[in-house]
């Protein structure tokens, strides 16, 4: 293939939980802090050419279109070419692989993308609806089916296919919760006892069932927030003030709308494939991966994960992370960040606040949380459950 | 009349299908034939669900994903004392959601017991 080479130079990321303000307004505090970051100076001469933006919801929940014009109005980034863009809880990466294509195709040098979300304006239930407008409407969503509920089902499968415990997923939520207490842009900032959520007889009451065998503490919140990354031609990376981190590989990749429908029902295909197609792209393997962002929305489908990208044999990822293998200072930590459980999961912003704890990781400037001498980082972004998967891979550059 | 739940036969190769797709996912046909998805089923997976949709006036619903002797998996409602991977089921139709002017229909299952 002959691209360009496309980097990372700015980012930028709110703190998730509860916004008090105008969308694009929360939009624009992420852009502005990546724009920042990267020495781009606001007003004229700024240089972007193209500006993506990322949400799942903001026709719905918030009754606002075309997003990404507005975005670009108010950063006075005017004439640079805007598109708003939707893909589920995968939107974020999708924003940064069209803004990597932009690049790479040549038609841009510089491209800010800005995935955000406001989930906090409705109930949690109707937010819980909102999310499952994407599932099939007449074969799951007419049911009452809902992505806690898909997810309830799935870990079942996986306990009873290889013995995956409640204790386990608790032990994945529980170094989630530690790890976010190292990144001040976290939506929850305070550590479950895993005794106190698995074993007390208090247990049932502080960690109720959400969908069985599914906790509280195994769901991600429902979260505002905002994350933006200002990508660049890496022959282009010398003008501004931070380092590049490279977009080493992209991978995406579908799989059956209908959850029943799949072959192996405990097979997480998309995620598979679009980490095949990253690690090729990137010319690397799982081995070679240092740190790596996976889409927890729940706990099951971080270990689920870490076994569909080749981080560990099937069916033994909670093996691993029973052994601490997942923690920063493992063999292979996973989700420095907090991860959706514990950082939030605004839908949009996900797949970008994944980039962004990679750049910071890769930067070394990850403090309490960094892993000492990350040279390449994966994140996964998860849509539906599990039919379109994007696969990012990021490298230092030496 | 008694509501039917359909699976969706490839006119070409005979794939079944269900939902309906508009292309077969073995040999790319277009034509199908409607017909009856009833009859036993075994469970595969479940949940009870206790955060639930307006409108359900239950403290909570069981979910499963069920599969017929055809082959075909499906998702529907449960009705189960003691809901078990595996278990004997049968396909019922009903009433899964009552919405603004009208019904929804679709799968419940029943435990056999
Ligand atoms: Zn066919």
């Amino acid at each position: 293939m002959s691209v360009r080479q496309v980097g990372i130079v700015g980012v930028g990321h709110t703190r998730f939980g509860r916004f008090e303000g105008p969308f694009v307004e929360m939009l624009s505090q992420a852009a502005v802090e990546a724009l920042d970051d990267a020495g781009i100076r606001t007003g004229e001469g700024h240089g972007v050419d193209q500006v993506f933006v990322a949400t799942m919801g903001a026709s719905m929940l918030n009754r606002q279109s075309g997003v990404a014009s507005a975005l670009v109005d108010t950063l006075n980034l005017r004439p640079a070419m805007a598109e708003t863009v939707e893909n589920g809880p995968a939107s974020g990466a999708s924003a940064v692989k069209l803004g990597y294509m932009a690049i790479a195709s040549g038609m841009c040098d510089v491209v800010l993308v800005v995935g955000g979300e406001m989930m906090r304006t409705v109930s949690g239930w109707e937010a819980t609806d909102f999310v499952a407008t994407m599932l099939h409407p007449e074969a799951e969503y007419n049911y009452g089916l809902t992505l806690p509920t898909f997810a309830g089902m799935f870990t079942r499968l996986y306990m009873e296919k290889y013995g995956v415990e409640e204790k386990d997923l608790a032990i994945v939520s529980v170094k989630d919760h530690q790890n976010a207490m190292h990144n001040p842009v976290a939506h929850i900032q305070l550590v479950p006892d895993l005794y106190s959520i698995t074993e007390d007889e208090d247990a049932r009451i502080i960690n109720p069932y959400v969908a069985e065998p599914l906790h509280v503490y195994d769901v991600c919140p429902v979260s505002d927030g905002a994350a933006a990354v200002v990508l660049c031609a890496m022959e282009a990376a010398g003008r501004f003030r931070k380092k590049p981190v490279r977009i080493a590989g992209v991978g995406q990749a579908t799989d059956t709308h209908v959850v029943a429908e799949r072959a192996v029902s405990t097979d997480l295909l998309a995620v598979r494939l679009a980490a095949q197609r990253a690690y090729r792209m990137a010319g690397l393997k799982p081995a070679d991966i240092d740190v790596a962002e996976l889409h927890d929305a729940f706990t099951i489908l971080e270990i689920a994960e870490s076994e569909e990208v080749g981080f560990f044999p099937r069916g033994e990822g909670h093996l691993a992370a029973r052994r601490g293998d997942t923690r920063v200072g493992g063999k292979i930590p996973i989700n420095t960040s907090g991860g959706l459980k514990a950082k939030g999961h605004p839908l949009g912003a996900t797949g970008v606040s994944q980039i962004v704890e990679l750049v910071r990781q890769l930067r070394g400037e990850a403090g309490g949380r960094q892993v000492e001498g990350a040279k390449a980082g994966l994140a996964v972004n998860f849509g539906g459950f599990g039919n379109n998967v994007v696969a990012t891979i990021l490298a230092r550059e030496e | 009349m008694e509501p039917k739940m359909y699976a969706y036969q490839c006119t070409r190769c005979g794939e079944l299908h269900h939902p309906r797709h508009f292309v077969c996912r073995k040999c790319g046909n277009r034509d199908f034939a409607q017909v009856p998805l009833e009859g036993e089923a075994a469970l595969v997976t479940h949940t009870r669900v206790y955060n639930l949709p307006e409108g359900y006036m239950k403290p909570f619903l069981i979910f499963g994903i069920a599969r017929f002797s055809n082959g075909l998996c499906v998702s529907g409602q449960l009705e189960a004392d003691h809901p078990e991977s595996g278990m004997k089921l049968k396909a019922t139709v009903g009433v899964v959601k009552e919405g603004v002017g009208r019904d929804y229909y679709g799968f419940i299952f029943k435990g056999a017991d």
